[in-house]
């Protein structure tokens, strides 16, 4: 099967070579490029194992995967770059850019080796691809991979005479099962080169293509042109595809993805919250009290929980897109969203950010990668936030039970409003987006709806662990230290004991008292003093500052503090409105907490949360962007910070219009 | 199959009015922004198409590729229906 010469294998001892003595024989890289759903990812992952990252191709903001692969004829490892898949090398899309500028010795590495991937089941459309990196590299292999699809369907490859026609070494492979890579590691080791006839290199498509048809029926027998699908796909797309059909699986498909993603989240991310508060414990008791614990304790461990606790959902949403996608689903998926979402301007890919944003924003972003055109990327990572996130449910549960008390049915109805408000909001903006600071780019769908595969564990936990690590080096460090400044504003400056305060301990302290009282006065008393701590630190007193601007939506200086604390994490309003309104910094909402914060007044004495203000609140909690850490990673995968200021004036701005319509509107109409 | 052509002139017409199963040749691409990128996808003239599903968007199948398709671009596909010889 394999197309080397007999004289080169005898030559196998040679390649034995130590480190320092790596011959010009040794490629100094070795580069996987290809037509999309070929296979790449699958060779690299075997090639490289866990030792890959995901990073920006140098200048752009298309991820590329880099690796070293440690081969039993090396001393050492060899680096391997995997390009994004191409289909055409001299298309103005991200995708050849990048692999124009990696190829051809016009990245400064004329020692790479180039390895082209085609799909045996494909051959004549990925053999222009081939022909175009084969005629501007020296030493190119090409890895004729998934040889055992093409054989159950009845294809045979003269792997002989396709080398012979493109002038490399030609390597049938299955990198699913790990099927040719000692052939492939030897091919890259000896190249070998003879003239062929290519298409020049100003060819048209027609040329081109007439040229890769001519080859490719030379090579293959048994292939039964546009008749030649196999009968799988086309039943499964029969279903899957269809206009109604297609969206009920959709649909169920994807309630199966967020209850997963619900249910097997929760348990690492509830390990990793009781891990760091136990850790902040810890600290607190090894360390004598003072402002160094406070940081350690508190901000620092804080922060990098607050970062780590993002990672289950990041790394289990990864490792189901790329089961779903490897599958060939994903696919059909944005196909039958397709017609959905392009009347608000955004791509059928979009569904993935846009679902995933329910659970949290942070994956959702990051999940935008999948979309291949970037007009249409930063459309979705714009919007995503709009969606209600899980940390909106508390101050979602919160607001509504405070806005209607003793109709249950009602605060169920308006929170399920919440989640239309948000979607709606964030279909709206795309809409507008595009006709205003994104305009002109929009492609209309041109979607491959790749063949359907058994998907491999493999690549799910290899993307899983890439882009788990990915966040946490870039993302994660810029958010850890956002919660540490956060942290600091909301403790610092401390605050004196007042002689109220004072005067509750001492009472708490008098002998004779029982026990039980002496507990509810110390209790009375840590209340009073997180209540004027909170309220004189530099939240705090930003929160004053910053009241008269919240006044027309109808919240106070208290009300206005929650804002401020909630913008490192939004489900941090409920523990500030809690800590305002005299009880224990309690994130969780029970009755107790609501009723206190019920009973909440204003300075003049009026309650803060009137009816008006309550759903103003909301409206507005719906829509603000009150969250530092998807700022982060919309800076992060935007490339700049100008879309995550975008991001941020353009919410809040809406949040505080809507917000201040519905007060405003609200006592117009007699709602106090 | 050159006969035929001729004897039918150069009338076209869009991949998207062709019935589910019609199996057509591809003409022109008069959509200019999409064209380049249908091309790099084999969608080239004189490539044989089969339609696999129609309606907005739709697929079409090209040697054994299976491309989506939303109708804007399916409208800019001029093609010559190429009867059943095939089958």
């Amino acid at each position: 099967m394999v197309a080397q010469p007999a004289a080169v294998l005898a030559n196998d001892e040679e390649l034995l070579l130590p480190a320092e003595a790596r011959g010009p024989r040794v490629p100094g890289r070795v580069v996987l490029a290809g037509n999309p759903n070929t296979g790449k990812t699958t060779l690299f992952n075997i090639l490289c194992g866990a030792r890959a990252k995901t990073s920006n191709f140098p200048g752009t903001t298309t991820a590329v995967r880099t690796g070293r692969s440690q081969w039993p004829e090396l001393a050492e490892p060899i680096d391997v770059l995997d390009l994004p898949g191409a289909y055409d090398l001299h298309l103005d899309t991200p995708e050849g850019e990048i692999a124009r500028a990696a190829l051809g010795g016009a990245s400064g590495q004329p020692d790479d080796a180039v390895v082209v991937v085609v799909d045996a089941c494909n051959l004549a459309r990925n053999l222009v691809f081939a022909s175009q990196v084969v005629a501007v590299e020296q030493r190119a292999v090409v890895a004729l991979n998934m040889i055992d699809l093409a054989e159950q369907r009845g294809l045979t490859i003269d792997v002989v005479e396709l080398s012979r026609r493109l002038g490399v070494a030609v390597v049938p492979m299955a990198a699913r099962k790990g099927i040719g890579l000692d052939a492939l590691r030897l091919a890259l080791l000896t190249p070998t080169r003879t003239p062929a006839q290519l298409p020049p290199a100003n060819a048209t498509p027609e040329v081109a293509m007439a040229w890769a048809e001519g080859v490719a029926s030379d090579v293959t027998s048994g292939d039964r042109g546009v008749d030649g699908v196999d009968r799988l796909t086309e039943r499964l797309d029969h279903v899957l595809t269809h206009p109604v059909l297609g969206l009920l699986v959709f649909l169920g498909v994807m309630t199966g993805l967020f209850w997963v993603l619900f249910a097997l989240a929760t348990v690492p991310m509830d390990l990793i919250e009781a891990t760091f508060a136990h850790l902040g414990q810890l600290t607190e008791t090894w360390l004598p009290e003072g402002a160094v614990r406070d940081l350690l304790s508190q901000g620092i461990v804080g922060g990098v929980a607050g970062t780590i606790v993002f990672l289950p959902q990041i790394c289990l949403l990864f490792f189901l897109i790329t089961l779903l996608e490897d599958t060939g689903y994903l696919a059909r998926a944005a196909f039958v969203l397709d017609r959905l979402l392009s009347r608000f301007g955004l791509p059928g890919h979009a569904f993935v950010p846009l679902l995933t944003s329910h659970a949290c924003a942070l994956p959702g972003i990051m999940s935008a990668r999948l979309i291949p055109d970037r007009r249409d990327r930063l459309a979705t990572i714009l919007v995503a936030p709009f969606m209600s996130c899980s940390a909106r449910l508390p101050v979602y549960v919160l607001l509504t039970t405070l806005l209607f008390a003793d109709r249950p049915a009602a605060a169920g109805l308006a929170f399920a409003g919440c989640y239309l408000l948000g979607a709606g909001a964030a279909l709206f903006t795309a809409w507008i987006f595009g006709r205003t600071i994104l305009k002109g780019h929009a492609r209309p769908m041109i979607l491959e709806l790749p063949s359907y595969k058994v998907p491999s564990l493999r690549n799910a936990f290899m993307a899983a662990k890439d882009q788990g690590l990915s966040f946490l080096t870039t993302a994660g460090t810029v958010i850890v230290a956002i919660c540490i400044v956060m942290w600091w504003l909301s403790a610092y400056p401390k605050v004196a004991e007042t002689p109220q305060v004072q005067e509750l301990r001492a009472r708490a302290a008098a002998p004779g008292l029982d026990e039980a009282a002496a507990t509810t006065l110390t209790q009375e008393a840590d209340a009073l003093q997180s209540r004027a701590e909170q309220s004189g630190s530099f939240a705090g007193q930003m929160g004053h500052a910053v009241a008269p601007v919240f006044e027309p939506l109808g919240f106070d200086w208290q009300l206005t503090v929650g804002v401020l604390t909630s913008f490192l994490a939004r489900e941090v309003f409920v523990s500030t409105m809690s800590v305002l309104a005299g009880g224990q910094a309690d994130a969780e909402v029970d009755e107790g907490v609501v009723s206190r914060i019920r009973g909440m007044t204003k300075d003049d004495g009026s309650p803060v949360f009137t009816q008006a203000a309550a759903a103003a609140a909301l409206v507005f909690f719906v829509l603000a962007m009150q969250c530092l850490p998807t700022l982060t990673v919309t800076r992060k995968e935007t490339g700049g910070i100008r879309y995550a200021a975008l991001q941020l004036g353009y919410m809040s701005g809406l949040a505080y219009v809507v917000g201040f319509v519905v007060y405003q509107g609200l006592r117009a109409a007699g709602v106090s | 199959m050159t006969d035929r052509r001729e004897r039918r002139g150069p009338r076209t017409v869009p991949l998207a009015e062709l019935a589910p199963g019609a199996m057509a040749i591809l003409r022109e691409i008069s959509d200019q922004e999409s064209r380049a990128v249908l091309q790099s996808l084999g969608l080239t003239s004189g490539a044989r198409l089969r339609v696999c599903r129609i309606g907005d968007p739709c697929i079409v199948q090209v040697r054994s590729t299976r491309i989506g398709l939303s109708k804007h671009v399916a409208q800019s596909v001029q093609v010559t229906v190429s009867g059943g010889e095939s089958w």
